[in-house]
């Protein structure tokens, strides 16, 4: 149990982080918790879902255990399972049982990466019984009041294999996320990338260029966190065309057309 | 050569023709000095071009002396050649011009350097403008630079330089200066607005001088807000274009400053303004705070200043980059603009009056049913007032109450109805009352419909073909017509040709690698952990399954690991668009796509069929069949596909729901409908604009409520509007250039579809 609990001091975070609210996102989620509903997040890569999980934990002084989720993601993973250790078996449990266990907050990231037998298992946790079989133990785990259920995925993908079954949906309140406006996301950069305001100004304006470039074929524009990677590597020295290119341009397309209107762009901008 | 000599020559070359004698004798006797060489260069082109065009003839024997000076003589066939090209594509003029004034261009060509073309600078600079706008913005050619506030137009070809990146710096500048006349708003915001500068230059003496001026101070707005928003653009022109015109500018008048000032640094154009300028006025310019209306005062303030005897077609210039002002074309596409906005908030309107309970409706028009002695309310009889106060402070007050008022009763708007007569408002200034008195109109004639039907209004559907019968969704009712539309299922007659062979010639790199990719998704391996059986131990579940046994609890014997395929289990019905817009090209790529796709899919394992739609009214909604889920991609099935022709038109929703039926029957993991398209539902019939949107719409919803996939693949440029409310944001894709189709078309069905 003292491991256990060393383990969840981990998830515990102490800093608080920076994030901005775009709109009542904060409050919602905060009554979400207080009546024991689970969240969904959605929207575009990179635009603060896992940030504003983190400002949430931080809010509500819970640990945030974190899941990335992947096609092999097993219910054992999720849950837990013996474990030999000398020559004993020894219960480990997994991140969303040590969740439960001790009422921190268990966010999947990136649940439609998951097979959807997987993902079945929080079903019980997600409506009002809240609560989670542990069938290898024979235990019936009950949330207590602070657990929360939280899980994020991206509806722009254009996979019709990866898609949320309605019945996994129906039972979360739903935030969706977006990219900020501009003044907002100005402020992040220039917090986050270290760079002045006219160069944050700058980058915002090339993100929403690119943003409308959907019907030329790009399938998604920069991401605010393109943006501050841009900035970060600004900030370290290197210079403006090269930064942009690497960490603003390149990770958007491989289309040597696409590339080259965004290299224009950035020539135009900067 | 003597002259005699050389007139002999020529009516010898150009007989039975018979010349008049002046006309040779100018255009020969340059010759008599010539060396035997040239004059016979000169003769030896005469049968050529003679029996073409006897002025093109003329012009070239009079141009070719200066044109040997940097022409060389084994060079003139080959510059006759393109004259005689662009005669026969372009005509006379721009022949002429070519000989006359193109000549230093067509050098440059002949030295490997010189002109970029649009078709090569296009794929770049669309994305690229695109992007900076903001906006769906197009790109056409025209000789001149301009823009009507929705296409940029430009010279198919820049040879600014010789160098080809100077080129297409250019080509950006041109592009980007236009889009900054257009947010600048040098066109003033509406229609109306840019009709009253319209008639603001015909006031005054010379309009041309008047508009030239009013250009070029807006161009300087421009270019202080380009300095702003784009300084590296700005950079790079000033680098490789602004430095160069001025060392060619020449200045013909006081007023040019107004066109150097342009091209200047800002400390430069401080200076060149306050010549012209009075000091608040110039200060606002620079600054940045100057309005098109300062524009339009300073216009008038200068041109009051200019003496009678003064020629003002030559006072002030503009660059090619600023290129023209045409205001009608701005003023025209306003108009379609305001009129399919005024369209839709027309359509919200009625559907918001139907959405009103009958009592109230009666009671609205109840006036105009005791004028009239038919049932149908009379449009004109509707008095529509918008609140006249708010209209003007629109901009100043967006939270004020908009008030609309139909036969002296208020009408409390909708928050969507309101957001989207604001916008029309902020965007047009007014809200004309045809078109709130045609939703009135609207309303009326459904509200009788809706009385009537039901029951009685079905048409008849051709004897001894029934067809399937279709519900159809009314979005101003809120409900189904049904039975509303006749579906008939008919087969394309197979069509034997080599059009298959050729296209697999065509494309046969990218069928090789076609089959790769798809052979690769469809061996997507992986190992299965946790069987029974398998072809080597799973270790995590071993260990599980002792420590399992050594807790006291019975061990799994799922121990082994397996390599699996995974199965796709993909059933998908392509949808092809075969309406009359699909003619040409679009057709042959569509075929084309579809035949590689087929090519893929044969590969790859997927169930997929082939339907095309078509039809005329409700009546006659066509679906063709190309091929069946489960029939082998044979012969007649090829011939099938290649038969596939544009017919008559679009009327999506039947189509859909035809598609949804047949895969609804079908068990597969994922079932899709990729429809193939290139505008807009539409039909003969009222099937056209939100209503058609709204049912396709509609269709695609019971789609997915089957849990059937929609995705579509448009070519339509304005596809942005409607698409994302059809369809939904992440469920459609557009294709800029249809040539591009075939190559794209299995991209995309993988990036689905893995």
């Amino acid at each position: 149990m003292k491991q256990q609990n060393q383990r969840l001091e981990e998830h515990l975070i102490t800093k608080k982080p920076y994030y901005l609210a775009t709109g009542s996102e904060i409050e919602i989620a905060l009554a979400a918790h207080k009546n024991g509903l689970p969240l969904l997040l959605k929207g575009p890569t990179g635009c603060g879902k896992t940030r504003f999980m983190q400002f949430l934990a931080w809010k509500l002084k819970l640990p945030l255990i974190t899941v990335s989720c992947h096609d092999d993601l097993s219910t054992s993973d999720l849950v837990g399972r013996y474990l030999i250790r000398s020559g004993e078996a020894v219960w480990t449990d997994g991140p969303l049982t040590l969740a439960v266990r001790h009422g921190a907050i268990c966010y999947l990231d990136e649940i439609v990466e998951a097979r959807k037998d997987t993902t079945v298992v929080i079903h019980p946790l997600a409506d009002d019984r809240r609560e989670l079989p542990v069938e290898k133990r024979g235990e019936l785990l009950s949330a207590p009041p602070d657990f929360m259920i939280s899980v994020s995925y991206n509806p722009g993908y254009q996979s019709v294999l990866k898609d949320l079954k309605p019945s996994t949906r129906q039972r979360f309140v739903a935030l969706s996320f977006d990219y900020p406006e501009a003044k907002m996301e100005t402020a992040i950069v220039l917090r986050e990338g270290h760079v002045t305001q006219e160069v944050a100004e700058s980058l915002v304006k090339l993100a929403e260029m690119t943003r409308s470039l959907k019907e030329s074929g790009l399938a998604e524009g920069a991401s605010t966190r393109l943006l501050i990677q841009t900035g970060q590597l600004l900030s370290s020295g290197i210079d403006i065309h090269t930064a942009c290119r690497a960490a603003l341009i390149e990770p958007l397309s491989d289309d040597p057309e696409l590339l080259g209107a965004l290299q224009e762009m950035v020539s135009s901008v900067f | 050569m003597r002259p005699a000599t050389l007139a002999k020559r020529f009516y010898d070359l150009v007989a039975p023709d018979i010349p008049n004698e002046w006309d040779v004798e100018e255009v020969l006797d340059p010759f008599a000095d010539e060396s035997e060489a040239i004059c016979e260069a000169a003769l030896g082109h005469v049968p050529v071009i003679w029996p073409v065009s006897h002025s093109l003839c003329y012009d070239f024997l009079r141009l070719l002396p200066k044109a040997l000076r940097t022409l060389s003589i084994e060079q003139v066939p080959r510059w006759i050649g393109i004259t005689l090209d662009l005669y026969e594509t372009k005509g006379l003029r721009a022949a002429q011009r070519f000989m006359q004034d193109d000549l230093k261009e067509y050098l440059a060509k002949l030295d490997g350097s010189g002109g970029l073309p649009l078709s090569i600078a296009g794929k770049q600079l669309l994305p690229y403008i695109r992007g900076i706008a903001r906006d769906d913005l197009r790109i056409a050619v025209s000789r001149q630079c301009f823009t009507d506030t929705k296409t940029i137009f430009v010279p198919d070809e820049i040879s600014f330089s010789e160098n080809i990146d100077e080129n297409f710096l250019f080509y950006k500048l041109i592009l980007t200066f236009q889009w900054g006349f257009i947010v600048c708003n040098s066109f003033l915001s509406s229609p109306n607005k840019t009709r009253d500068l319209v008639d603001f230059f015909q006031g005054f003496a010379s309009p041309h001088l008047a508009s030239s001026i009013y250009q070029n101070l807006e161009s300087i707005r421009v270019r202080v807000f380009l300095n702003q928003e784009l300084p590296g653009l700005m950079r790079a022109a000033e680098k490789h274009i602004f430095s160069k015109l001025r060392d060619r500018f020449h200045k013909i008048s006081p007023l040019s400053a107004l066109q150097f000032a342009i091209i200047v640094n800002k400390e430069d154009m401080a200076a060149l303004l306050s010549e012209i300028l009075n000091s608040n006025d110039r200060n606002a310019f620079i600054t940045g705070q100057a309005s098109p209306h300062d524009s339009m005062r300073i216009t008038e303030a200068l041109c009051q200043d200019i003496k009678q005897e003064q020629d003002t077609e030559l006072l002030v210039k503009t660059f090619s980059f600023q290129g023209v002002f045409k205001l009608s074309t701005v003023v025209t596409a306003g108009k379609i603009k305001e009129q399919q906005m005024g369209e839709e908030l027309s359509d919200l309107m009625a559907t918001h009056l139907l959405s009103l309970s009958k009592k109230e409706l009666a009671k609205l028009m109840q006036e105009d049913q005791d004028k009239k002695s038919g049932n149908i309310l009379a449009e004109s009889d509707i008095s529509m007032i918008v609140d006249s106060e708010f209209a003007g402070t629109a901009k100043e007050e967006p939270d004020a109450p908009l008030l609309v008022t139909i036969n002296n009763q208020e009408i409390d708007l909708p928050p969507e109805l309101e957001a989207f007569s604001k916008t029309f408002l902020k965007e047009f200034g007014h809200l004309p009352a045809k078109f709130i008195s045609s939703a009135a109109g609207k309303a009326g004639k459904l509200m009788l419909e809706q009385d009537i039907t039901g029951s009685t209004k079905t048409e008849q559907t051709p004897e001894g073909n029934a067809g399937i019968f279709y519900d159809e969704w009314d979005y101003r009712r809120q409900g189904y017509r049904k039975n509303w539309c006749t579906l008939h299922c008919k087969s394309l007659t197979p069509v034997y040709s080599s059009f298959i062979r050729n296209t697999l010639d065509k494309y046969h790199g990218l069928t090789i690698r076609l089959r790769h990719q798809f052979e690769m998704m469809r061996s997507q391996e992986h190992f299965v952990k946790r069987q029974r059986e398998g072809d080597d131990i799973d270790f995590d579940a071993l260990v599980e399954s002792i420590s399992d046994t050594k807790a006291g609890l019975p061990g799994s014997d799922r121990l082994f690991i397996r390599l699996q395929r995974d199965e796709r289990d993909i059933a998908v019905l392509f949808l092809v668009d075969m309406s009359n817009s699909t003619t040409g090209w679009i057709n042959r790529a569509l075929k084309e796509s579809l035949v590689l796709m087929a090519e893929a899919m044969e590969v790859l394992g997927d169930r997929y069929g082939i339907y095309g739609f078509s039809g005329m009214r409700r009546s006659r909604c066509e679906f063709f069949h190309v091929k069946h889920l489960e029939e082998s991609y044979g012969d007649k099935v090829k011939e099938r596909l290649t038969s596939i022709t544009p017919s008559e038109y679009t009327r999506m929703g039947p189509a859909i729901r035809h598609a949804t039926n047949i895969l609804q029957d079908v068990d597969a993991k994922a079932r899709l409908i990729i429809t193939l398209t290139d505008g807009k539902p539409e039909d003969y019939d009222d099937y056209k604009g939100q209503y058609a949107i709204e049912d396709t719409r509609h269709a695609l919803l019971e789609a997915k409520t089957a849990d059937i996939h929609p995705f579509c693949i448009t070519i339509d440029q304005e596809a942005k509007e409607y698409m994302k409310h059809m369809y939904g944001p992440a469920n459609y894709i557009f294709i800029d250039d249809v040539r591009k189709l075939p190559v794209r078309m299995p991209e995309i069905y993988r990036a689905l579809t893995c």
